[in-house]
């Protein structure tokens, strides 16, 4: 699988503030997803990758070059960015054209471009309307079409669900699904909402402060360890006492305790340690794992 | 009932593998787009009412010039070439000064501009494609301008030859003339324009720079006696010997203090009249710095652009 980005080494220091700290990582083909909370550095890794920043050490190349030296290569590349980016006097199709235009595709090419990327992302009755008239949702389309007009090979999507309603947000995420998956074009997603990585990406990266702390495909994150739920009535502090005199450890979860199982010798512990503490079992059900927990961890 | 001869299918997303013009057909498509904004084409038709009607103001005083020579069969003195531009350059300044922002300003309000940087362009390349887009338009309009101005002195003189014959030398001034009204005009409200978002910000500077510079230039050259003649030469101004420096202050006629020369005409006027005092590197030296470092002003401000 052929290399799309690749980051050596990757640092970026704003005068005393550390954005990234010696990253390292890859993305190949598919949706890789950047994730993390706000000032982890996603960004900046996109910029670095884009080519409006320079590292401060290392490098951020892209398909083998280096956007910062290499403005050709550019040409090959997509972005959306998390903030407004659109014209607001001039129609949607003429900014594609435009845009289109100043990714290296000649006149006529780019009109038909613009016009078949505004009806993959559902956008081809509003053609002639000034996009200043647009609703956020259909502003968030347009910002996904011009990174799509001159056909990049890969497209990095800053926060792409900024903004939008729960109905406008699920209906942005089935377009990048698309987009990865039927048009053939790679996605870097940065997301801090889990959510939108976990239903969209293949593959994760996560950064905190600066750093890469995990990585890999995102059904590992989702199945690697099982948590088992309790729900009951009466003490937790005697339950999770009761249960780590049997050797099982439980943290308090919500509402419930959870336990991590790693045999099924944990589940005679669970029931000896209710009866002994009087506890009335209401509910207990084993919670697949989500990318929050990533984040549940690193902070215990 | 005619059969269906064939039938409609949706190929879904079609990869594009047809030519990729990288760079240059970048720089050309920001060129085609700061000229077409700048004349409002492909913009609402409010959007070209402005620019239209001061392209219309910059003419009339060569279309006034060209009718009153045919119509008098110029039996009047018209004004020259060096006064047309001197007359011109202030509808050329007001044009500049509200339209020039409209090429840079939108597009980091809007934040576009970050969308131009991740293409294959560099942020020189995008700077230099605004600027060139501005001045080509500024420079059709100043020659335009003298070339009907030309015409009408041409067509309207008893022998249209000998008029050429003995005036040719009016066309490479007439050229050298505009490029270098027009570099000024288009380097200094871009400059101002890279320093702001805001378009009627950088309007109402421009113009308000005009407009106090001029008054401070003409106070400062202004004599405070005529002779009988009511000429200035024979008059000091009231700012003693300092005077002729002090009339560089007016930065609307900065293009002009050269052209005059180019035209090696003379200015009627108190200000104008002490300049050609100075040295005559003095006043070419004040336009090569002052349009050199604006130009600087532009680019560096574009190179610390952060997105």
């Amino acid at each position: 699988m052929p290399t799309l980005l690749e980051a050596r080494s990757l640092t970026k220091h704003y005068g005393q503030t550390i954005a990234l700290e010696s990253v390292n990582f890859q993305v190949q083909d598919g949706i890789t997803g950047l994730l993390g909370p706000n000032g982890a550095g996603k960004s900046t890794a996109i910029k670095l990758f884009l080519g409006l920043l320079k590292p401060t050490s290392g490098s951020a190349e892209v398909l083998g070059e280096l956007p910062y030296e290499s403005v050709g290569i550019r040409a090959r590349l997509g972005y959306m960015p998390e903030h407004d980016c659109l014209p607001t006097a001039i129609t949607a199709s003429e900014f594609l054209t435009h845009m289109a235009q100043v990714s290296g595709i000649p006149p006529a090419q780019a009109r038909t471009r613009s016009a078949d990327i505004l009806r993959h992302v559902g956008l081809e009755e509003e053609l002639y309307r000034p996009i200043g008239q647009y609703s956020t949702g259909m502003k968030q389309r347009v910002k996904l079409a011009q990174s799509l007009a001159h056909d990049p090979v890969v497209v990095l999507l800053d926060e792409p669900t900024a903004g939008l309603d729960p109905g406008g947000r699920e209906e942005m995420l089935k377009l990048i699904r698309r987009t990865g998956h039927e048009f053939g074009i790679s996605i870097i997603l940065s997301s801090h909402l889990m959510g939108d990585v976990e239903s969209t990406c293949d593959r994760i990266i996560v950064l905190e402060s600066g750093r890469v702390t995990e990585e890999g495909a995102v059904a590992q994150f989702t199945r690697e360890t099982e948590t088992l739920l309790i729900d009951a009535d009466g003490n937790q502090e005697e339950l999770i006492t009761a249960l780590a005199g049997r050797g099982v450890t439980a943290i308090i979860d919500g509402v419930s305790l959870a336990v991590e199982l790693d045999s099924d010798e944990q589940y005679d512990a669970i029931r000896d340690s209710l009866v002994e503490t009087n506890s009335r079992l209401r509910r207990m059900s084993l919670r697949r794992h989500e990318l929050t927990d990533i984040f549940r961890n690193d902070q215990k | 009932m005619t059969q269906p001869t064939g039938e409609l299918f949706d190929l879904g997303y079609q990869h594009y593998d047809g030519p990729r013009e990288g760079r240059m057909r970048a720089r050309k498509a920001v060129f085609v787009d700061g000229f077409k904004t700048t004349l409002g084409l492909g913009r609402g038709s409010g959007a070209k009412v402005l620019p239209f009607l001061l392209f219309g103001a910059a003419m009339a005083p060569a279309v006034i010039m060209a009718i009153i020579a045919s119509v008098t069969n110029n039996l009047v003195d018209l004004p020259g070439h060096s006064i047309y531009y001197q007359i011109v350059s202030i509808v050329l300044l007001i044009f500049a000064a509200i339209i020039a922002p409209e090429l840079l300003c939108p597009d980091r309000r809007n934040g576009v501009i970050s969308l131009y940087l991740v293409r294959p362009l560099s942020i020189t390349d995008y700077v230099a494609a605004r600027w060139l887009a501005f001045f080509v338009i500024t420079l059709l309009l100043v020659y335009s301008g003298q070339v009907v101005l030309l015409l009408s002195l041409v067509l309207s003189a008893a022998d249209p030859m000998e008029y050429l014959q003995d005036n040719w030398l009016d066309i490479p001034r007439i050229l050298a003339a505009g490029f270098l009204l027009a570099a000024f005009i288009t380097t200094l409200p871009l400059a101002v324009s890279a320093l702001t978002d805001r378009r009627a910000f950088a309007a109402a500077f421009v113009i308000g720079l005009f407009i106090i510079s001029g008054a401070a230039g003409g106070f400062l050259t202004s004599c405070d006696e005529h002779d009988d003649s009511g000429r200035s030469g024979q008059c000091e101004p009231i700012t003693g010997g300092a005077g002729k420096w002090l009339g560089l202050v007016d930065v609307s006629e900065v293009p002009n203090n050269v052209n005059t020369m180019i035209f090696n005409a003379e200015d009627e006027g108190d200000r104008a009249r002490l300049i050609a005092e100075l040295p005559r590197v003095v006043p070419i030296g004040l336009y090569l710095i002052l349009t050199g470092g604006l130009a600087f002003i532009l680019w560096w401000r574009y190179q610390r652009l952060t997105v």
